[in-house]
């Protein structure tokens, strides 16, 4: 790298960076994709309620605005979580997992706000916080530092704590009612297993394990019908008698929205399935829409391939990573960010079902923004020192 | 400070391993995205664009008024008015098998049942009517007691899904006149949706059925207007993306003037009621079952008034008509009174034909205006013996005499002479029937009125044909006859030979017998051409269309079918003949115009009394008047009536009475002429 050339060149401004140095080597890749899937975001966000808040005499940036607030707070986090040394913070990852389940706790007393049904925010100085978010990132550390401190392969009581470790948050997220959340702590913690080195034996155990406690919820009707209903009815989206006024509504405007954006999109802000609002949620959830109606096959796979660009480098930093929690926090990022763009996108686009994950950096939502630019920050943290 | 860049990973092999499938599960899923996307985006593109398109574009049609049907004067004949309806929205009301959404809806149907006296199952049959789009209301009662529309309105939460609103419908000023020229309008079915030129039409839209409205539709009609708005999810407007005005129909002028259609279609209802009370020879009174009355400009070929008996009421087909009336009007114990006979009535003609086969042998070259031919009670040719209808001998005569006594024999001698001639040629010029034809005979006029029919004009061909369909039918019938009866030696005859035209044929059609149809409307086409010089005008109604302002858009012009092939002496030795009949003492047509004040408007005419065995003759008049310079053509048929200068002749009289302003206000309605079976 050519910074190494220049780190050698003599002058006091050289020595007084020299205690910022190590962010020159920070990844260009990943801070570039990372401002461009935001500011992809942002437009879309705000083309998303353009119409919607002109008809209604409302000014036409008050989603954008409040997101691009936590576009400030989350670059202030990512850049101190490049900053902080990872292997410092180990001392503070017990207090943070405890902190953040006290929070995930708080949202199912009446101190947590409800919208629509489920329970997932709370209101934290004066700010809408959703500790489930936070909780990714609280259960990826927490997991890496229990597997950083094993030699060689993981044994079964330590893969059991670990399991123990995931099925707490994952428990009260579930409650809230939250699946798809809780759906990403079950990936994560398996990535997690996976990469850790847990026996093969014990991984397919666990999956059995799963399986057996989906059925039983099932009997139980732990899990309600309607939330298998939801998990399955997207598989008829393409039948010819499907009910599309009913449950099948959001996937069959979701697909019209982005199927008819054609290569090369409607154009920006000319999307009319987005400004008639007929995608429900389609600054959230479906984010997606927005760009595949307006910016077509050309501006829907160029964030595909942002995404693409972000798992690659964060799978490349964790096979390049000196410490095993490195190497965890890295894959783990990469795993979440997989399972969430491929379950957002794929339900977007009919192929999974609606589960109600935000796309990362894209949908409107502030907890998630800060969530995920953090992790970026761990990424390039871990990046940094690997030494 | 220094620091190591690239410093290979101290991961072991299972690791590395781990990591190569997680990358691997990346390309895959993400691969599995972009495929979709590909899918969704570029392969299906154009199908989601108009999905989307249909998702957010609703189009609201609006009905354009329809045009007018004015007399040539300008008064109203059809004209629109806004009615009050009852109208029920099937999609809150009816499922798709046509029965009660739910409980609601059941009582809503029972309460709106007893309210307008109908049964239920009739109203639910209305309502679930499947040729209206069921996303329009469905008129359910047109011209609703305001009373039962107010109970509806006030009482809105007991007829959840009816709403009372005012449709435009069809209005007659002058109540059932001229039923049969104006047609009506009916629903469009579900077949002619599905033709092309019905392609900007929908389920519902009304369509003119019979008349003017049908032969006019599309000048009435006009064209509707659209919206088409945007609408968000929600189904609330948010645009209007384009809008089109609905363009009023144009109205249609016609020939006709009220006064004298309404005076001619009395004329004709009279003189065939009070006819009826006619005592024939055999005891029995008079049918005359039902008739036809033409009133034509003799220049134009306009059509100044037609009528129809019996006739129908339009009124009753507005806003839907019912199955009783529908089933009266096609009755045939009722006469069929939807049936329009002046144009699609085909009647042997009799002697009123006699001009054509008069004109025939002029141009035939067998006789001249002047040439004088005997009028024996009977002609005998080849053992059989046809009759005139007067049993004494008449001496000799020229055509126009012929004409006026309307001699058969005389026709039958020139009539077998010619068929004689023919037969020698190797290649006969079939001379009656080619005249026919110039006439306006053997197949519709064109006329602007749907169901014309075009009668038959016989003929050498036309007999073959016939023969060859039948002649089976003829072999097996005589098979099974009596031996050595009448009847099988016709039908054997028929079996054998019954392809021939033979003399009796042409002998029979000189008189306008045997096998030769018309309509009253060809033989009021064929007089005209008498009356106009020899040049046959195509019979219309429409004279114009003109926007709902009064702007003129198109006039019909008169249309030339043929020109006689007569000289001016030949055409003026017919002419003679039919004056001749009508005002000389002696002729069949005077008898019935005893006292008409010829000498402010002379009248020629023709007699006719056409056999249909075993019926009662049908009674025949065809005239025009002024002789001298002729304005009008009036032609009467009468089913049934017995002899043309009994019941069809004092009918014509009346009407040319009224045409020509000189009818005694102390006249009666209906004299009948005198018995003269010709």
């Amino acid at each position: 790298m050519p910074s190494i050339a220049r780190t050698a060149r003599p002058g006091r401004l050289a020595r007084a960076l020299g205690v910022l140095a190590p962010l020159r080597a920070v990844d260009p890749l990943i801070v570039a994709s990372t401002f461009a899937l935001i500011t992809i975001g942002m437009v879309a966000i705000y083309s998303s309620k353009l119409a919607t808040l002109t008809a209604q005499g409302l000014p036409t940036t008050a989603f954008l605005s409040r997101q691009l607030i936590a576009g400030g707070v989350g670059l202030v986090l990512l850049v101190a979580a490049t900053v902080f040394d990872y292997r410092r913070l180990r001392a503070f990852i017990p207090v943070g997992f405890l902190a953040t389940l006290l929070l995930l706790v708080l949202v199912l007393t009446p101190l947590g706000t409800s919208v629509r049904g489920s329970q997932r925010w709370i209101s934290l100085l004066g700010f809408q916080v959703q500790p489930s978010e936070l909780m990714k990132i609280a259960l990826l550390l927490a997991l890496a530092m229990l597997f950083n401190e094993t030699e060689g392969v993981p044994g079964l009581g330590r893969t059991a704590f670990a399991v123990l470790l995931a099925i707490i948050p994952l428990g009260l997220v579930f409650a809230q009612p939250d699946l798809g959340t809780s759906l990403v702590y079950l990936w994560l913690t398996g990535i997690v297993l996976l990469v850790s080195g847990v026996r093969v034996r014990y991984l397919l155990m666990l999956a059995g394990m799963g399986a057996a406690t989906f059925v039983l919820g099932l009997r139980t009707e732990l899990i309600r019908d309607y939330q298998v209903q939801r998990l399955t009815v997207f598989l008829g989206a393409d039948a010819p008698d499907a009910d599309f006024a009913g449950a099948l509504f959001q996937t069959r405007q979701s697909m019209i929205a982005i199927g008819s954006g054609g290569t090369y999109g409607r154009g920006l802000f000319e999307g009319t399935q987005t400004a008639l609002a007929y995608v429900p949620d389609n600054h959230t959830d479906f984010i997606f829409t927005v760009i595949g109606e307006e910016l077509g096959f050309i501006g829907a796979a160029s964030v595909l391939a942002l995404f693409g660009v972000l798992i690659w480098r964060a799978v490349r930093i964790a096979a390049q990573a000196v410490d095993r929690d490195a190497m965890i926090i890295a894959a783990g990022v990469a795993g979440i960010l997989l399972m969430q763009v491929f379950v957002n996108v794929g339900m977007t686009l009919g192929i999974m079902p609606v589960t109600g994950l935000p796309l990362p950096f894209l949908s409107y939502g502030g907890t998630s923004l800060l969530s995920w630019m953090a992790m970026m920050g761990l990424l390039l943290n871990v990046n940094l020192r690997r030494r | 400070m220094t620091f190591s860049v690239n410093v290979p990973a101290p991961l072991d092999r299972s690791t590395v391993l781990r990591l190569a499938f997680l990358a691997a599960l990346s390309v895959l899923l993400l691969g599995a995205l972009l495929a979709r996307l590909w899918f969704l985006q570029v392969l299906a593109g154009d199908r989601f664009a108009e999905l989307a398109d249909s998702n957010r574009l609703r189009t609201v049609v609006s009905q354009a008024p329809r045009g007018h049907i004015l007399a040539s004067d300008g008064s109203e004949l059809v004209v629109n008015r806004a009615a009050l309806a009852l109208t029920a929205d099937r999609q809150a009301l009816v499922d798709a098998a046509g029965a009660p959404r739910d409980e609601d809806a059941a009582r809503t149907v029972r309460r709106l049942a007893v309210l307008l006296g109908i049964d239920e199952t009739t109203l639910l049959r209305r309502i679930a009517d499947v040729r209206y789009s069921p996303f329009r209301p469905v008129p359910v009662a047109v011209d609703v007691d305001p009373r039962i529309v107010l109970t509806v309105r006030q009482n809105q939460e007991l007829f959840e899904g009816i709403s009372a609103e005012t449709i435009p419908v069809r209005d007659y000023p002058e109540g059932d006149l001229a039923a049969h020229l104006v047609g009506y309008l009916g629903q469009i079915s579900r077949d002619e949706l599905a033709e092309v030129r019905y392609a900007d039409y929908r389920g519902g839209d009304l369509i003119g059925r019979g008349g003017l409205e049908q032969s006019y539709e599309a000048e009435l009609r006009g064209r509707g207007g659209q919206e088409v708005f945007v609408v968000n999810r929600r189904g609330s407007v948010i645009d209007v993306q384009s809008r089109r005005d609905p363009q009023p129909g144009l109205d249609l002028v016609t020939w006709l003037d009220l006064d004298v259609q309404r005076a001619v279609e009395d004329a004709l209802a009279e003189g065939i009621v009070a006819s009826r009370s006619i005592l024939r020879p055999d005891g029995r009174f008079l049918p005359s079952t039902a008739g036809s009355a033409i009133v034509m400009d003799a220049r134009t070929g306009g059509i100044v008034a037609m009528a129809s008996y019996p006739t129908y009421d339009p009124t009753e087909f507005v806003g839907g008509v019912s199955t009783e009336y529908w089933t009266f009007v096609n009755d045939p114990a009722q006469g069929q009174p939807l049936n329009n006979r002046p144009i699609a009535g085909q009647y042997p003609p009799g002697s009123v034909y006699k001009i054509v086969s008069g004109a025939a042998m002029l141009e035939a070259d067998i006789v001249g205006p002047s040439t004088l031919v005997g009028c024996p009670g009977s002609y005998t040719v080849a053992d059989v013996t046809f009759r005139n209808w007067n049993p004494a001998n008449e001496g000799s005569m020229d055509l126009a005499t012929a004409l006026k006594r309307s001699c058969d024999t005389y026709f039958y001698e020139l009539a077998y002479r010619q068929w004689q001639a023919e037969e020698r040629a190797e290649t006969p010029d079939e001379i009656v029937q080619r005249v026919s034809r110039e006439f306006g005979l053997g197949e519709p006029l064109g006329i602007d009125l749907p169901g014309e029919r075009g009668g038959v004009v016989p003929g050498r061909e036309w007999r073959e044909e016939f023969w060859l369909r039948y002649r089976d039918g003829y072999c097996e019938r005589a098979s099974r006859a009596e031996p050595g009866s009448f009847e099988e030696e016709l039908l054997l005859d028929l079996c054998r030979f019954g392809g021939v035209w033979r003399g009796g044929d042409a002998i029979n059609m000189s008189i306008g017998q045997g096998d030769v149809l018309t309509t009253p409307l060809q033989m009021a086409a064929a007089y005209q051409a008498v009356a106009n010089d020899g040049v046959l005008l195509r019979p219309t109604v429409g004279r114009e269309l003109r926007e709902d302002d009064g702007t003129l858009v198109r006039t019909i012009e008169p249309e030339v079918v043929s020109e006689l092939d007569l000289t001016e002496a030949e055409l003026r030795s017919i002419q003679r003949g039919l004056e001749r009949t009508v005002m000389e003492p002696g002729g069949t047509g005077f008898g019935a115009f005893l006292g008409f004040p010829f000498d402010e408007v002379p009248v020629a005419g023709k007699t006719g009394t056409a056999e249909r065995k075993p019926r009662v003759p049908y009674a025949w008049f065809a005239a025009y008047a002024p002789a001298d310079d002729p304005r009008y053509v009036v032609v009467v048929s009468v089913e049934e009536g017995g002899g043309g200068s009994q019941t069809a002749a004092p009918i014509a009289r009346r009407i040319l009475e009224t045409l020509f302003d000189v009818r005694r206000a102390d006249a009666p309605a209906f004299v009948a002429g005198p018995e003269i079976l010709d």
